[in-house]
C-alpha cells in the first residue's frame, strides 16, 4: 500500500507516511479482533458442574470418593472436595487428593467415621468460575465393598476312584479379620474347559473349598469373592486354573477291547445258536410223543400213497401174507384140455377128491402143491398133499386157454375167447365144447378184469427170437415166470423138461403177430 | 380289661414325658447364671455366638424394611438436609470406628449396647401398632416389624445374660449400671422419639442394630478370641 502510495504521492510525501502509520495502527485493531473472536469461538467459560459417581469403602475403616469432572472450560480447571458431617460442625476438604489416583479423595482413618452421615461436594473452579456438584450423601456403612481375595491356589488329589480339587485363598490384605470388626463370606465359581456356565459355591468363612464333581482330562477355572457383612460383593479374582490329568486313559483302550472282544463273542454265539435253532428247539422244547394205536402206523398214514395205506395197517407180520399174495396174483390160470387120454390116465387117482369145478391153476408162488397139477406128474407125489390146498372160486384167476398157434390170428385180441365147460370130470379136469364162444358167456372168477389176450403156450425157446409155442397139447404145460415171482418149474414137470423162460416184462407173451386190434 | 389298657396308657405317657423333659433338658436348658444345680450351663463363647447371631439378623431385618421403605418413601436426595436426621439414640455415644471402639472398655461397651437396646424398645412397639394399622403395608412388611420388635427384646435379654456371665467370670467388673435400674439409661434430653417420621425411624434402627452386632463382635473377640474372629 505504502509504495503505491509513494508512486502517487510522490508530490505529497509527508501525507503518505502518515497514511501507512494508521494503516498499521487498523491492522494491529484488526489482528486482535481476531485474536478475541478466535478465542471466544473456543469457549473458554467456567468449568462445568462435576458430578460425583461413587464412594467406597474397602474394608469399614477408610473410603474414596470419585467424581467425574464436566467441562473444563479451556482453561486450567482445579476441583476440590469439600465435605460436612453429621455431629461434626464445619465444612472440611478432602485430606488426600492423590493417593486414589485423579478425580478421587481418599478418607483415611482418621477422618472416617462410621455411621455417620457424610454429605460430600465438589467445586470445579478456573479463571472463570465456579460450579459446584450436587451433594452426594454417604454413610461408611453402606459403601462397604472389599477387594477381591488374593493367592487363589488351587491343587488336584489324584484319587484312584475320583480325583478332586482343593482350593485355597487368601482374605484381601487390607482387610482385618482377627479384631471381629468385619466378617467376610466367600464364594467362588467353577468353569469346566471353554464353556460359559459358571457353578457358584457358598464357602462362608473358610479360606478353603473342595471340589468334588470333578471329571479327569477337563480343565477348571477357578474365581473367589467375598463380602465383608452387609455390604457388597468384591470383583471376582483373578481367574487360576488346573488341569487334571487324564489317567484313566491307559485304562480305556483296555476297557474297549474288552468290550468288543465280548461283543463278537456274543454275535458268534448268536450266530451259533441260529444256524443250530432246530436242534436247540428240540433240546428246549422237545416234542411230545403223539399218542399211539395200535395197528396203526400212523407216519405211513400220513405219508399217504394206496399202497402204503394198506401197509400202514399192519403192524405185526402175523397177517398171512397169502392174502396179499393172492391180490397180486392174477396169472393162475387154468390148464384145460381137450385131451382126453390125458385125463383118463388120471382120473384114477382123482376119483376121491371132490373138488367141484377145479380149475388148474398154476399160481406162481404158493401152489407147487396144487391139486390141479397132479395130473400130470403121474410120479409127483407130493401132490397127494394138495388136496387141502384148494382154491376156492373166489379167488382171482382166469381161464387160460391153450391155443393153437393157428387160432391166434383169427381170434380177436380184445375179445375173450372162452370155451364153454362141457364137463367137468374128477377134480382138476375139465372138457371143454370145441366150440368157442366168443364174447357171450364167459367163466369169469376174477373180480377184476384182465385183459383179453390169446395167450399161448411157450413150448420151447429155441433162440433170442424164437418161441415156439405149444400146440393144443394138454400134457405140455410150460411156467412162466413173472418179474416178480418165481416158479419152480422143475418141481412141477418133472418129466418134461422145459425151459423155462424167464420174462422181463409182464410175463405175458403176445402172440405173433399180432392181430390188429378192432 | 379297659382298666389295664388306661394304666398302660398313662404308665407310657408318663414315660414319654419323662424322656422328652430329658431331652428337653440337654437341648433347650435354662441357661444358667449363677450356677444353679439342674441347668445346663452354656460357655461365654457360645452365649457370644447366639447373640452375634441375634444381632446379625436382626439388622437384616430392619435393612429389608428398610429398603422397602425407601421405595414407597424415597426422599429424592435435594431434599437432604445438611445436618440430616437426628436420631434419638445420638445422645448415646457410640465409639463411630475401630479403633475408638477396640480402646473402649469393656465395661462401657457392655454397656453401650445394652443402652441401644434399650431406647429402641417403646420405638419399634409403637412403630409396629403404626404399620398394622396402616393397610398401605402389606402383610410381610407388618410381620417383619414385630420381628424386629421381639428380636430387641429378645437380644437385650441375651446381652444381659451375657453381661451376668461376665460379670461372674471376673471378665468385667460389676460397674454396669443399666442392669441395675434400666430406666436411667433413658437420656433424659433425647428427641422425642414420637415426631419422627416412620422412615426415619427404620434409618435410625438400621445403623444402630450395625453398631449392635459390631460392638458384639469386638467384645468377643476381645474377650473369647477363637477362630471365629
Amino acid at each position: 500500500m505504502c509504495q503505491h502510495q509513494f508512486y502517487v504521492a510522490k508530490p505529497a510525501l509527508k501525507s503518505s507516511v502518515t497514511v501507512c502509520a494508521r494503516m498499521r495502527r487498523d491492522l494491529r485493531g484488526a489482528l486482535l479482533l481476531l485474536l478475541t473472536a478466535a478465542v471466544q469461538s473456543s469457549s473458554m467459560s467456567a468449568p462445568g458442574k462435576p458430578v460425583l459417581l461413587s464412594c467406597r469403602s474397602p474394608e469399614k475403616e477408610t473410603f474414596t470418593c470419585w467424581w467425574e469432572p464436566g467441562s473444563d472450560g479451556a482453561l486450567p480447571t482445579t476441583h476440590h472436595l469439600y465435605y460436612e458431617r453429621e455431629r461434626l460442625e464445619g465444612t472440611y476438604e478432602c485430606p488426600d487428593y492423590l493417593s486414589a489416583g485423579r478425580n478421587s479423595c481418599f478418607f483415611d482413618k482418621n477422618h472416617t467415621s462410621i455411621w455417620v452421615d457424610y454429605y460430600l461436594t465438589v467445586m470445579a473452579s478456573n479463571a472463570l468460575g465456579n460450579a459446584t456438584s450436587d451433594p452426594f450423601k454417604m454413610d461408611v456403612m453402606e459403601i462397604v465393598k472389599p477387594d477381591a481375595p488374593g493367592n487363589v491356589t488351587l491343587w488336584v488329589e489324584e484319587r484312584e476312584a475320583s480325583p478332586c480339587v482343593h482350593v485355597r485363598w487368601m482374605p484381601p490384605s487390607n482387610t482385618d479379620t482377627k479384631s471381629g470388626w468385619v466378617t467376610i463370606k466367600y464364594e467362588l465359581r467353577v468353569k469346566k474347559d471353554n464353556s460359559n456356565n459358571w457353578k457358584e459355591y457358598t464357602s462362608g468363612t473358610q479360606t478353603h473349598f473342595s471340589l468334588y464333581s470333578v471329571s479327569p482330562g477337563g480343565v477348571y477355572t477357578v474365581q473367589v469373592r467375598c463380602l465383608l457383612d452387609h455390604g457388597s460383593w468384591s470383583e471376582w479374582s483373578n481367574t487360576t486354573f488346573v488341569k487334571i490329568s487324564n489317567y484313566l486313559q491307559n485304562e480305556r483302550p483296555l476297557s474297549m477291547l474288552i468290550s468288543i472282544l465280548s461283543a463278537i463273542l456274543f454275535i458268534m454265539a448268536g450266530l451259533i445258536l441260529i444256524a443250530k435253532r432246530k436242534s436247540v428247539k428240540q433240546w428246549v422244547l422237545p416234542p411230545v410223543p403223539g399218542p399211539k394205536i395200535r395197528g396203526i402206523n400212523s407216519q405211513l398214514l400220513q405219508s399217504g400213497g394206496s399202497d402204503n395205506v394198506g401197509n400202514a395197517l399192519i403192524i405185526k407180520q402175523s397177517f398171512p401174507p397169502i392174502y396179499f399174495v393172492w391180490e397180486d396174483q392174477m396169472e393162475d390160470y387154468l390148464i384145460v384140455t381137450e385131451n382126453e387120454d390125458w385125463l383118463s390116465s388120471n382120473s384114477q387117482k382123482r376119483k376121491k377128491s371132490l373138488i367141484p369145478a377145479c380149475f388148474h391153476f398154476d399160481s406162481e408162488i404158493h401152489s407147487k402143491e396144487s391139486p390141479c397139477h397132479q395130473n400130470d406128474w403121474e410120479k409127483d407125489e407130493e401132490m397127494s398133499q394138495v388136496d387141502n390146498n384148494n382154491k376156492p372160486f373166489t379167488n382171482t384167476g382166469y381161464v387160460d386157454f391153450q391155443r393153437h398157434v393157428e387160432n391166434v390170428q383169427e381170434a380177436d385180441v380184445k375179445h375173450v375167447d372162452y370155451s364153454r365147460v362141457k364137463e367137468v370130470k374128477g377134480d382138476n379136469v375139465l372138457f371143454l365144447e370145441k366150440e368157442k364162444v366168443q364174447s357171450s358167456g364167459y367163466m369169469d372168477f376174477q373180480r377184476q378184469e384182465r385183459i383179453p389176450e390169446d395167450y399161448s403156450r411157450v413150448k420151447e425157446v429155441e433162440s433170442d427170437h424164437l418161441v415156439v409155442l405149444q400146440k393144443q397139447n394138454a400134457a405140455d404145460m410150460s411156467c412162466k415166470d413173472e418179474g416178480n415171482h418165481y416158479t419152480d418149474c422143475a418141481l412141477h414137470k418133472p418129466r418134461k423138461p422145459h425151459v423155462c423162460t424167464e420174462l422181463s416184462d409182464s410175463g405175458y407173451v403176445d402172440t405173433i403177430p399180432a392181430p390188429p386190434l378192432m | 380289661m379297659p382298666g389295664t389298657i388306661r394304666s398302660v396308657s398313662l404308665v407310657s405317657v408318663v414315660l414319654l414325658v419323662c424322656l422328652s423333659s430329658r431331652r428337653t433338658s440337654v437341648g433347650a436348658a435354662p441357661i444358667c447364671t449363677n450356677g444353679q444345680v439342674g441347668c445346663h450351663v452354656l460357655s461365654l463363647d457360645n452365649l457370644f455366638d447366639r447373640v452375634i447371631q441375634h444381632s446379625a439378623r436382626m439388622h437384616g431385618i430392619s435393612s429389608d424394611l428398610h429398603s422397602e421403605f425407601e421405595q414407597y418413601f424415597l426422599p429424592s436426595k435435594n431434599q437432604i438436609g445438611r445436618v440430616g436426621r437426628i436420631c434419638h439414640t445420638s445422645t448415646i455415644i457410640t465409639p463411630n470406628g475401630k479403633e475408638n471402639a477396640q480402646r473402649m472398655a469393656r465395661e462401657q461397651l457392655t454397656e453401650v449396647i445394652l443402652k441401644l437396646l434399650i431406647a429402641w424398645r417403646d420405638p419399634l412397639w409403637h412403630f409396629h401398632q403404626s404399620m398394622a394399622h396402616h393397610h398401605d403395608f402389606n402383610n410381610f412388611s407388618s410381620n417383619k416389624a414385630l420381628e424386629m420388635n421381639d428380636m430387641v427384646h429378645e437380644l437385650r435379654q441375651g446381652v444381659e445374660k451375657v453381661a451376668e456371665k461376665m460379670q461372674v467370670l471376673g471378665i468385667i467388673s460389676n460397674s454396669v449400671t443399666s442392669l441395675a435400674s434400666p430406666e436411667v439409661l433413658l437420656p433424659s434430653d433425647s428427641a422425642d422419639w414420637r415426631l419422627m417420621k416412620d422412615y426415619d425411624l427404620l434409618y435410625c434402627f438400621r445403623r444402630d442394630s450395625n453398631k449392635v452386632q459390631n460392638y458384639l463382635k469386638i467384645l468377643k473377640c476381645r474377650i473369647v478370641p477363637d477362630h471365629g474372629c
